[in-house]
């Protein structure tokens, strides 16, 4: 009822600026022909850096895509590597030295040439500058000579065989701007204009406001079909969401469920619910311990023992997770590749998957000599200490805070206590790196190529006493997963890695250093109105937005005769005398809409 | 100690006669403020419930596991506002929020009045070094910013209850020190004060015996509004996500709402009630204590 007189207000506004908008169109006719169309993003994450060798964050790299090349791209349609700099690329028979060619029609927005010699530049200033390997360090690891013979040949010499090598995640820079500054970090590599070579070039930056790129018209792929492309930062969802209804911005994306679905009566928008490639997972502490084996951390030595985090995982239901947290936007998870990389993505058979069963749970900590004390929460068998467990989280975000009853709930039937320790980012990252957690909610964004979300789990991955020098997920250390690691890094053929590194995802679900509760879809919302249907990767089920390429942004198209095209002046007069009747009748047709809407409900 | 004579028996009856007079003449002070009594009214009835919920409602109900309902519906014949985030009845959620609202506002504003007391009847009562001393402690803790403070303190201590307590409590008790120490001066001006130094009273003789029963029944005007902006002060925090995220609060469903996208989707039933909550349960508190206010500060009683 009340959501209905809301649209009923919008629209009537909606009209009235329309008319409004009318008179000061009609007073400024000629200005409307050359109008340039602008797409405008909505981002909620803040930009952390434009440097490309410093951005993280989501949103910076997504504008850090936009702006730079890469060696090779990732098809929109199935997300393949395929040319982007390199225009074909051939690798010895030891699979150690790979020769990329260098199309030669690339350009910097300065106009100078792109050669092979900028790319060797960008990848051996990471390999040799602590700072420059800050974002995409991993990436260079194995590499032994980077060349550039003349420039049109670019010759990478790698230690050990390198299945990511058409998968490089490095935005190239201009070697003749970058190699007159004296540190990487220099403040003047976040202030625009920035020199880059993609589709896109920043303009302008303000921190917190918003980012503004110009179209690339020299683009070697073809200039893009719009003129400008803003991105508008929002405190939060919902500020976008209401900017995305007036019109102010043209795409928005990380939508909650109920943001989704309240989108879904609007005319002008048009919603996108994406198979995502983010999982949600909850970790159970295997014993933090670092490279060399010393344990570190606090976590709790119950979960130790295979046998209670496999328990755990038959205690807890992530399908429910999935229908009622998620209102179904998700899919239920087994292991770390999503099923968007259907290659590789492993899914549990009927008879592998952990079945939820409260009853079975309990059994099995029973025989494992766990017994209940008379609180009802169990004892470990010799040292007698209870079960209970801190789950860590982050706070406000909303995913941990609702499945975090979820799962105090379904551990206190199978006699396990947990106490929600919901904190800020920077906090569930320390304890996360220092191992001092029992329970803790995780999640991250997969690659197309497997080989990064799966290192996360080596013993290697450890981190040092430190602190540093690794990142690891879980903390698991198993020999026979990482020798199963090694092999799939080895192989070249691609089927048969694909059986390896699914054997890997088998061994990490048996062995449960963490259940993996869902795959998140993404939720996106565009105005229809104004731009045509957007390029998703991959398609069909794909995303707009924080897409391994660029494809959205680059490859959008205004609407066919849409509200930001150069209509004549005597145009905007007919949708006038349309809108002044539409307006006078408008109370009649909403009320008539109502009524269809509550028809149908 | 004191041998119970007869005498002694008669001065406590007439102490006792001569209180249970001037109760009765607050009451009929009280009593003639209208807007006392609704808020007095209101408030028996809230906590009434409060107290009630255990018994008149079932708290398996409030278990995410239990709850089949449809996460985000508008008011129906089930859920008389609805359903919230996961399903669960958003009166039920308000009814059982008011508990630990109710609880943080009570005990967040006994520890501030509690410490606000004690450091503002010292300082007036001893003087010299002690006053100046403490009163710039006060200063400090005055000028602090009450919400980054108890922020703070709730960001650094375990989450929980008791940890909202505190920071509530040990970032509001200025104000009630310097109450407190304005009426202890006063107090201690009187001649009586003088006659019973004079007749060998020590330190702890005036301040239990004349200073405090004197103090406290403005210190406990001062503590329903204390009361209110306790309870706001924890609706704001658990709203900032600092509460405890095992049981509801009205701070924490609004927080949730917020969360979950309720704002977009127009729902207002998630929105209003605890909203509605907070005001009814702060208006309550206010109408009280300015009604105490007047009847026990003779001062104020001209100006109606």
């Amino acid at each position: 009822m009340r959501r209905r007189r809301g649209r009923g207000a919008k629209g009537a506004l909606a009209a009235l600026s329309l008319v409004t908008g009318l008179v000061v169109v009609s007073a400024a006719p000629a200005a409307q022909a050359q109008e340039e169309v602008t797409l405008k993003v909505a981002l909620t994450q803040e930009i952390d850096h434009l440097n490309p060798f410093l951005a993280i964050f989501q949103s910076s790299t997504g504008v850090g895509r936009v702006a730079y090349d890469y060696l090779t791209r990732y098809s929109a349609k199935d997300q393949e590597p395929v040319p982007g700099l390199a225009t074909d690329w051939k690798t010895s028979k030891d699979g150690l030295t790979w020769t990329f060619t260098i199309r030669d029609n690339a350009k910097w927005s300065d106009g100078k040439p792109l050669t092979a010699e900028d790319i060797a530049y960008t990848y051996n200033l990471i390999r040799h500058n602590e700072t420059a390997a800050t974002a995409n360090g991993s990436f260079v690891e194995s590499f032994d000579k980077v060349t550039a013979p003349d420039k049109n040949t670019l010759v990478i010499k790698t230690r050990t065989p390198q299945a990511t090598i058409l998968a490089l995640d490095i935005p190239i820079v201009p070697k003749h701007v970058w190699s007159k500054l004296s540190k990487v970090d220099d403040p003047k590599m976040d202030e625009p204009p920035l020199v880059s070579s993609g589709p896109f070039t920043i303009t302008d930056y303000q921190p917190r406001q918003y980012v503004r790129l110009k179209a690339n018209k020299n683009y070697w792929g073809g200039a893009p079909k719009i003129d400008r492309l803003d991105f508008v930062h929002y405190d939060n969802e919902d500020a976008a969401v209401s900017a995305l209804e007036s019109g102010e911005v043209d795409l928005v994306n990380r939508l909650a469920p109920a943001q989704y679905d309240a989108l879904q009566d609007n005319d002008d928008v048009t919603l996108n619910k994406a198979q995502g490639r983010r999982f949600n997972e909850l970790l159970m502490n295997p014993g933090a311990a670092t490279k060399d084996g010393e344990a570190i951390g606090d976590g709790h030595p119950a979960l130790r023992a295979v046998r209670v985090r496999q328990a755990i995982a038959k205690a807890i239901n992530p399908q429910v997770l999935v229908d009622r947290v998620m209102s179904g936007y998700a899919e239920l998870g087994s292991s770390v590749i999503p099923p968007v990389f259907e290659d590789y993505h492993w899914k549990p058979s009927a008879q592998q998957r952990w079945k939820f069963d409260k009853r079975k749970a309990n059994q099995e900590l029973d025989a494992a000599g766990y017994q209940r004390g008379a609180d009802g929460v169990r004892r470990m068998p010799g040292n007698g200490r209870p079960l209970e467990f801190r789950l860590l989280g982050h706070k406000g975000r909303t995913f941990d805070e609702q499945s975090a009853r979820y799962i105090v709930e379904w551990l206190g039937e199978v006699g396990i206590k947990v106490t929600q320790e919901m904190v800020e980012e920077n906090q569930v990252d320390e304890k996360g790196t220092a191992g001092e957690y029992d329970l803790a909610f995780s999640g991250w964004g997969v690659n197309p190529d497997p080989d990064y979300i799966l290192g996360l789990h080596r013993c290697a991955a450890r981190p040092n006493a430190q602190g540093q020098g690794g990142t690891t997920d879980s903390f698991f250390c198993d020999q026979q997963y990482d020798r199963l690691y090694a092999r799939q890094l080895a192989e070249k053929d691609e089927s048969k890695r694909q059986e390896i590194v699914k054997k890997m995802q088998q061994r990490l679900y048996e062995q449960a250093p963490m259940v993996v509760l869902d795959y998140d879809n993404a939720l996106e919302a565009y105005r229809s109105d104004k731009f045509e249907a957007f390029t998703v990767q991959p398609q069909p089920t794909g995303v707009i937005m924080e897409q391994n390429g660029n494809w959205g942004y680059y490859q959008a198209q205004p609407a066919a005769g849409g509200g930001e095209g150069g209509l004549p002046a005597g145009g905007w007069v007919a949708i006038g005398a349309v809108v002044v009747v539409a307006a006078a009748g408008g109370g009649l047709a909403l009320r008539k809409r109502g009524k269809s809407v509550e028809d149908r409900e | 100690m004191t041998p119970t004579t007869d005498e002694t028996r008669g001065v406590r009856a007439i102490t006792w006669a001569r209180r249970k007079q001037a109760t009765a003449g607050v009451w009929r002070e009280f009593a003639r403020d209208r807007g006392g009594l609704i808020g007095l009214g209101g408030l028996v009835l809230i906590v009434l419930l409060a107290l009630l919920a255990p018994v008149l409602t079932d708290e398996t109900a409030l278990e995410v596991t239990n709850t089949t309902a449809q996460p985000r519906q508008p008011p129906s014949a089930q859920a008389w506002l609805g359903t919230d985030r996961d399903g669960i009845s958003v009166l039920l959620l308000v009814w059982w929020g008011a508990r630990v609202s109710l609880l943080i506002g009570f005990s967040a504003a006994l520890l501030s009045v509690f410490i606000g007391t004690a450091v503002g009847i010292l300082a007036a009562h001893f003087g010299g070094w002690l006053s100046t001393t403490l009163m710039r402690f006060t200063d400090f803790f005055l000028v602090l910013p009450t919400l980054v403070l108890a922020i703070a303190l709730s960001a650094v201590l375990p989450r929980g209850i008791g940890t909202i307590v505190l920071a509530i409590g040990v970032a509001s008790w200025p104000t009630t020190a310097r109450l407190a120490r304005a009426q202890t001066l006063t107090i201690e001006a009187r001649p009586y004060i003088e006659r019973a130094k004079a007749l060998g009273a020590g330190h702890r003789h005036v301040i239990g015996k004349h200073v405090l029963p004197a103090v406290l029944p403005l210190v406990f005007a001062h503590t329903t509004l204390v009361v209110a902006n306790s309870i706001i002060a924890e609706s704001t925090l658990s709203f900032l996500g600092v509460g405890d995220p095992s049981r509801p609060s009205w701070g924490g469903i609004l927080q949730a709402a917020f969360n979950s996208g309720a704002v977009s989707q127009g729902a207002w039933w998630y929105l209003l009630p605890p909203g509605i909550g907070i005001v009814i349960v702060v208006l309550c508190f206010t109408l009280c204590g300015r009604a105490l206010e007047t009847v026990l500060n003779p001062r104020l009683r001209g100006q109606r």
